[in-house]
Order: structure tokens, then C-alpha cells, then sequence
């Protein structure tokens, strides 16, 4: 019962988010677009971080994916839309590349490597300035879909869609148990028949297609890509702090963080248009502090706690 | 029933009048946590309330609503998503990134009302923009315009005072977008038939996680310029400085070209006769009015001294729309397009402003920089030789 009650809801907040073109107008699907791609990017850090990985090269992936779409487009004459599917294939081939070798690394290992590869990405498109333009970047013939508000909506509630789809699946199957797993006692994992390193690697190729797939979708939309704007930092820090706030090992906790500090951001800016970003810094700061469990660790301790009273209840008037 | 019609009528004769009753609203986006962007908005919104002090435009108040962009290409673009469909401005203003220009395109395209640009350097925002962009109004200097004018002048300077030889220039970019697309035009401008040799390296900016130049400054020395410049971001202007003393590089010429200045750069016994690229210095309140009542007015306001060009080059954009208004008599797309193609504005920056066509695009405004110099904690105008304040000290200083 509770279960469908769930997917009820789900299907609810689906239909309305999909219909939102109906009554927004093109600044809050704009915004939306924004709070879209850094929930996708939040989702995708927080599947390989159930393994217990953490990663710092969300903004390379995305970076890369939004080369690899650009270049297929204005090299190979790739049609867009097909070029976000080839960038999404392009940065899960690397990662299943890269990935037998880093994927042997632990802890901070693995973390600095990951960051390490970024910088490494983000270099490599500066310095191929035939091939990629350079710093100067790549500037397209125009964004998809002629830049209509909605169309690149639904472009991006794609990408979401499909994010939440597969984190979903990583929840509900056997992946669940085996990062699992693999978080709490490798050693252990591994005596009862957990191949650690075929979960890691498939984890690590299926956020990294997410990750191309959200950065040709970011490059599609705006019509432009410059090293500086493809790898920037933001687009890994911002993710990580969302899914903090959220709560991590879920769906709903990155999703829950990326919608409250993606309009907080948006909210603050036109309210204290002089030092919002010191206010949202202080924001991100204080729930860190002060919240580690994130909002859904904070209501799952909430509803446990008025269960609790409940019961007390009942009991006294038993 | 003919009562109705005639008030219907009546009704929808009057829906233009009051579609221009109100503000006129300026929807403004710039970066507010850089320098630039700061002031810039602040002498955009000194221009407003000394505008509506005199009575407004058209017997209208103006009013700026201004948003962050954040140095952000989807964050500018939705800013002007905002300002135009959620505040309904008459016109777009501000900007300083190329990169935030690129991603702010399609969204101005997409709506065709008047900009008027107050940055976005690159060559490649006015490809991306086209030839048909008309409602598009650039006040600063595209990269090749700066890059034409820095070579005049130094021929110029060259052959007013014999004393300066330069033959060797190194040019040191910060690794971006800015840096390199002013590498390229420099090496293209300079290097033609030979007159210069010209030689860079890129360094990663302090205002993006770097902040050493060593093995720059150490290429720099090996090639011995006559010529230092630098360009990157005010972040770097003081570390570059130091760094280049404890090396002991002593270039004929140390200039840099910022969008701003660190505020104080001059109280550093390093900062004087160091050489800058700019639009403008409070120097040229010496030989502009317009200047002074801008920088006068900014410093009554805020109780600080503007630091950056931009400042005045954001004053600037609300007077050149205000009196394109007030030309056109009303605020409609297509007449004030008309007006403002017939600007000819005295503006604070010791220019007059009009707009001529550049490579692609049919109204560009400001086409030169001027070369400056830190003296004495003021930055005096060497060239262009009409608006200079002070003459060259030639060569910069041995290290103490």
C-alpha cells in the first residue's frame, strides 16, 4: 500500500513538473533548467558514493560531454540531438577506460585522481586550439531546438528523468546491496561473492554517460562551450554540497538539496543582489554543520521520533 | 451597441499611451562580485537618479533593476529571461564577460530588444551575434580594435619621444578566453612586417586559483622585452609585481591591461610607473567636465573613488539610451534603434561617443583605448597625446 502510495506520488509530481510550460514563463524554466542539471549531477555523485567512492570529477565528465557534443556537431555534422547521445557514449567509454585503472584507488586516492583528471580534461581542450578552439571555445550555429524555452526544458527533464530512472534502479536492485556492501566492509563483500571491481566499474561508467549526457545537454542549450565554463569547478563543488544538504545514499536527498539551494541561490540573488553569495556560502556552511544527515536524515529522525510519541501514547491509554 | 464599440475603440486607442506611461525601465546584468561589475552598476544607477533628479525622460522616471550574472553564461542567460519577461524592461545594459555575452546571446536574440553592451571583448561574441543583430549597441572596444589602437599608440609614443625603444614585446595572458584572444591579436597587430617581435606565455590567473608567474616571468626575462605587458585580472596585479622583483626582471616597459585595478594598487611602493591599458583615470577630470561631474557625483554617492573604466562606461550606457528617448520621443524598439545610431555623446571617458559599423556588426562605439601610467599614486594618460595628462616616464625603474 505504502509502496504504491509512492508511486502514485511520483507519478503526480512527474505530470505536474512535465506540464510546468504550460503556466511558467521562460526565467523560471530557465531557472528550472539550472536546478535540473546540478540535481542530475548531485544524483550522479551520490550512486558512486554508495559504493563508498568518492568522486571529484563530476565537472570533467560534464566538461568532456560538452566537448564531445560540440566537436560532433561542428566537425562531424552531427545532428544535436544525436550528439548528446554520442557525448553520453563518448564519457562512458572513457570512464570504463580510465576506470581500470583508477578504480583500484581508495578513499583519497581515488578522490584526488578523479579531480586530478579534470584538471587534466580541462587542459588538454586548451591546448588543442585547432581541434577545440582553444580557450576561446566553441561557439555553435545556434542552440538546439531554435533556443525555445520549453523544448530545451524538456530536454533537460530528459536527462533528469532518466538520471532518477537509473538511481532508481541502483536502489532497487542488486546494485543496492552490492555498493553496499562494498561501503561497509570490502574485505567481507568480497568473501561473500561480490565482484568489487566489475560494481565499482559499471557504477563509475554508468554516472560518467550522466555526467557526458548533462554536459551536451548544457552545450545544446547555450550554444557555446569555452573550457572555463565546461570544467568549471561549480559544476562539481555545487552537486556535492546539494546532495549534503539533501542527504546522501538516496535519490531523494540530492534531489531534495538540489531544489532548495538551486532556488535559494536564485532567491538570494534578487533579494540582496550585493552579497548573495556570501549569504548562500554561509547557508551551505551552517547545514553542513550542523545537519550531516542532510533534510532526510532530519525527517526520516522527525517521523521516527513522532512514531515514537505516538506509540508512547497508545501505550499510556492501553 | 454602437456605444460599445466606440468605447471599445476608445480603449484600444489608448492601450499604446499606457503601454508608455510608468518607468522606463533598464534591466542591467553584471558581475556584481568582481570589481567591474560593482561599480559598473553603481555609476549606472548614479546616472539614473541624477536623470530623475532633472525630471526623468519624457516626463518618465527611469528605473535600473540590476542581476548578478555571476561571471556565469547560464546565470546571465537567465537574468535576462527575468528582466525581460518578468520585469518587462525597455532596454538591456551591463555585461563584462565574453563567456557570460555568449550564453546571454541566444535569450537577446530570441526577444530583439535593444542592448547596450558594456563589455564582451571577443572577437567571438560579435560572430556569434551577426549582421543582423541591429538592436545590438557595443560601447567597448571589440579585441582587435584594442589591439589596433595599442600599436598605434606605441608607434606614436615612439616617435614623439625618441628616448622609448621598443622592438621586443612579451606579452604574458592569463590562460582563458581574454588572454589568449588578446595574445593572438597582439602577436597578429604587432607582428606585422616585422616592426615588432613578439613573444607570451600563459599563466593561470590568481582570480582563478593560480597566482604564481615564475616560470612566465622566467621566459619573460630569457626573451628580455622592451616591452612587459600582461593581461589578466586585478587579482594579479600586485603578486605578478612582486614576484617580478624578487626575480629582478626589469623590463623597458611594465604594463599591465585588467579589466580594473585593485583598489589601492597605488599605495604600493611597487604600483608607480607601472603602465596600464585603460579607458579611462581620474587623471582625465583634469581635461573633461564631463569627467568630473561623473567622478565627483560617484565619489559624493558611494564615498569611493571609482577604480575601473567601466564605472564610467556603465554611466555612460544610461545617458546614451536617455538621450536616445528623448530623441525618439518614445521608447518603441525601432525609433530609439534610429536615435541611438544618431549618438553623439561627450561622455566622462574623454571621448565622444557615436556608432560607426565594426567587422560584423552595424553599431559599435568606442574603437580605441588609451595607454596610461601609475604616477605618483594617480594614473595620468600618456596617449592618445589630445586627452594626455602627463608625459611617459621611460625607462621603469631599476628594483630596489
Amino acid at each position: 500500500m505504502k509502496l504504491k502510495t509512492s508511486y502514485l506520488s511520483a507519478a503526480v509530481i512527474a505530470a505536474v513538473v512535465i506540464a510546468f510550460p504550460a503556466f511558467l514563463g521562460a526565467y523560471p524554466l530557465n531557472v528550472a533548467r539550472s536546478v535540473m542539471t546540478y540535481m542530475a549531477l548531485a544524483i550522479s555523485w551520490d550512486m558512486l558514493l554508495r559504493s563508498g567512492q568518492i568522486s571529484f570529477g563530476i565537472a570533467g565528465l560534464f566538461g568532456l560531454g560538452s566537448y564531445a557534443s560540440a566537436i560532433a556537431v561542428m566537425r562531424g555534422g552531427m545532428d544535436p540531438f544525436l550528439s548528446i547521445l554520442f557525448a553520453a557514449a563518448f564519457a562512458g567509454v572513457m570512464a570504463f577506460a580510465l576506470g581500470f585503472a583508477i578504480l583500484r584507488l581508495r578513499a583519497m586516492y581515488f578522490s584526488i585522481t578523479t579531480l586530478a583528471l579534470m584538471e587534466i580534461f580541462r587542459i588538454v581542450m586548451h591546448n588543442l586550439h585547432d581541434f577545440s578552439g582553444g580557450p576561446e571555445g566553441i561557439v555553435l550555429s545556434a542552440p538546439i531546438f531554435g533556443g525555445n524555452s520549453t523544448a530545451l526544458y524538456w530536454l533537460c527533464l530528459a536527462g533528469l528523468f532518466i538520471t532518477i530512472g537509473v538511481s532508481w534502479y541502483f536502489e532497487k536492485s542488486k546494485m543496492h546491496l552490492a555498493l553496499t556492501a562494498i561501503r561497509n566492509d570490502e574485505t567481507s563483500a568480497r568473501s561473500n561473492g561480490v565482484d568489487i571491481f566489475r560494481y565499482l566499474l559499471v557504477a563509475f561508467v554508468i554516472t560518467s554517460i550522466i555526467q557526458g549526457m548533462m554536459g551536451a545537454i548544457q552545450i545544446q542549450s547555450y550554444g557555446f562551450t569555452t573550457p572555463e565554463t565546461a570544467f568549471d569547478a561549480n559544476f562539481t563543488l555545487l552537486p556535492l554540497a546539494m546532495a549534503l544538504l539533501g542527504g546522501i545514499h538516496s535519490t531523494i536527498g540530492p534531489m531534495a538539496g538540489a531544489v532548495l539551494l538551486g532556488v535559494a541561490s536564485e532567491w538570494l540573488k534578487l533579494k540582496i543582489p550585493y552579497g548573495h553569495l556570501m549569504v548562500y556560502g554561509i547557508i551551505i556552511i551552517l547545514v553542513i554543520l550542523f545537519m550531516p544527515q542532510g533534510l532526510v536524515g532530519l525527517a526520516r529522525r522527525m517521523l521516527r521520533g513522532s512514531d515514537k510519541s505516538g506509540r508512547k501514547a497508545g501505550a499510556s491509554h492501553e | 451597441m454602437k456605444k460599445a464599440s466606440a468605447i471599445l475603440a476608445i480603449l484600444a486607442l489608448s492601450v499604446p499611451a499606457f503601454a508608455q506611461s510608468g518607468n522606463i525601465k533598464i534591466g542591467g546584468t553584471w558581475p556584481l562580485g568582481d570589481i567591474t561589475g560593482k561599480q559598473g552598476s553603481m555609476a549606472a544607477q548614479q546616472a539614473v537618479d541624477e536623470i530623475n533628479a532633472a525630471g526623468g525622460i519624457l516626463g518618465r522616471q527611469l528605473e535600473l533593476i540590476v542581476i548578478d550574472d555571476e561571471l556565469k553564461a547560464d546565470k546571465g542567460a537567465a537574468a535576462i529571461e527575468k528582466l525581460v519577461t518578468v520585469d518587462n524592461v525597455d532596454v538591456l545594459m551591463g555585461g563584462m564577460a565574453s563567456g557570460v555575452a555568449l550564453g546571454q546571446i541566444p535569450a537577446m536574440k530570441k526577444y530583439g530588444k535593444i542592448v547596450i553592451s558594456t563589455g564582451a571583448a571577443s572577437y567571438k561574441v560579435e560572430e556569434a551575434l551577426g549582421a543582423d543583430a541591429n538592436w545590438y549597441f557595443h560601447l567597448h572596444p571589440w579585441d582587435y580594435n584594442q589591439g589596433a589602437s595599442y600599436a598605434q599608440g606605441w608607434d606614436e609614443i615612439q616617435k614623439k619621444y625618441p628616448a622609448i625603444k621598443i622592438k621586443k614585446l612579451f606579452l604574458a595572458y592569463e590562460e582563458g578566453a581574454f588572454g589568449k584572444s588578446s595574445f593572438d591579436q597582439t602577436k597578429i597587430l604587432f607582428g606585422e612586417g616585422g616592426r615588432y617581435v613578439v613573444d607570451g606565455a600563459p599563466f593561470k590567473s590568481a582570480a582563478q586559483g593560480g597566482g604564481d608567474y615564475g616560470s612566465m616571468l622566467e621566459t619573460a626575462k630569457a626573451f628580455k622585452p622592451d616591452l612587459f605587458l600582461w593581461a589578466g585580472y586585478d587579482a594579479d596585479a600586485l603578486p605578478m609585481l612582486e614576484q617580478a622583483k624578487a626575480m629582478k626582471f626589469n623590463p623597458g616597459v611594465y604594463l599591465g591591461a585588467p579589466p580594473g585595478w585593485p583598489i589601492g594598487f597605488q599605495n604600493s611602493k611597487l604600483a608607480n610607473n607601472v603602465m596600464l591599458y585603460g579607458m579611462w583615470a581620474p587623471s582625465i577630470n583634469d581635461i573633461s567636465a564631463a569627467s568630473k561631474k561623473f567622478y565627483d557625483g560617484f565619489v559624493a554617492k558611494y564615498k569611493a573613488e571609482p577604480a575601473t573604466y567601466f564605472a564610467p562606461l556603465s554611466y555612460s550606457a544610461v545617458y546614451v539610451y536617455a538621450d536616445a528617448v528623448k530623441l525618439a520621443g518614445t521608447t518603441e524598439t525601432n525609433a530609439v534603434i534610429k536615435a541611438l545610431e544618431a549618438t553623439k555623446y561627450a561622455s566622462p571617458l574623454g571621448q565622444t561617443i557615436t556608432f560607426t559599423p565594426a567587422k560584423i556588426i552595424k553599431h559599435q562605439g568606442i574603437k580605441n583605448q588609451k595607454i596610461l601610467q601609475w604616477q605618483n599614486g594617480r594614473q595620468e594618460v600618456i596617449w592618445p597625446f589630445e586627452s594626455a595628462t602627463a608625459k611617459p616616464v621611460y625607462p621603469f625603474p631599476k628594483w630596489k
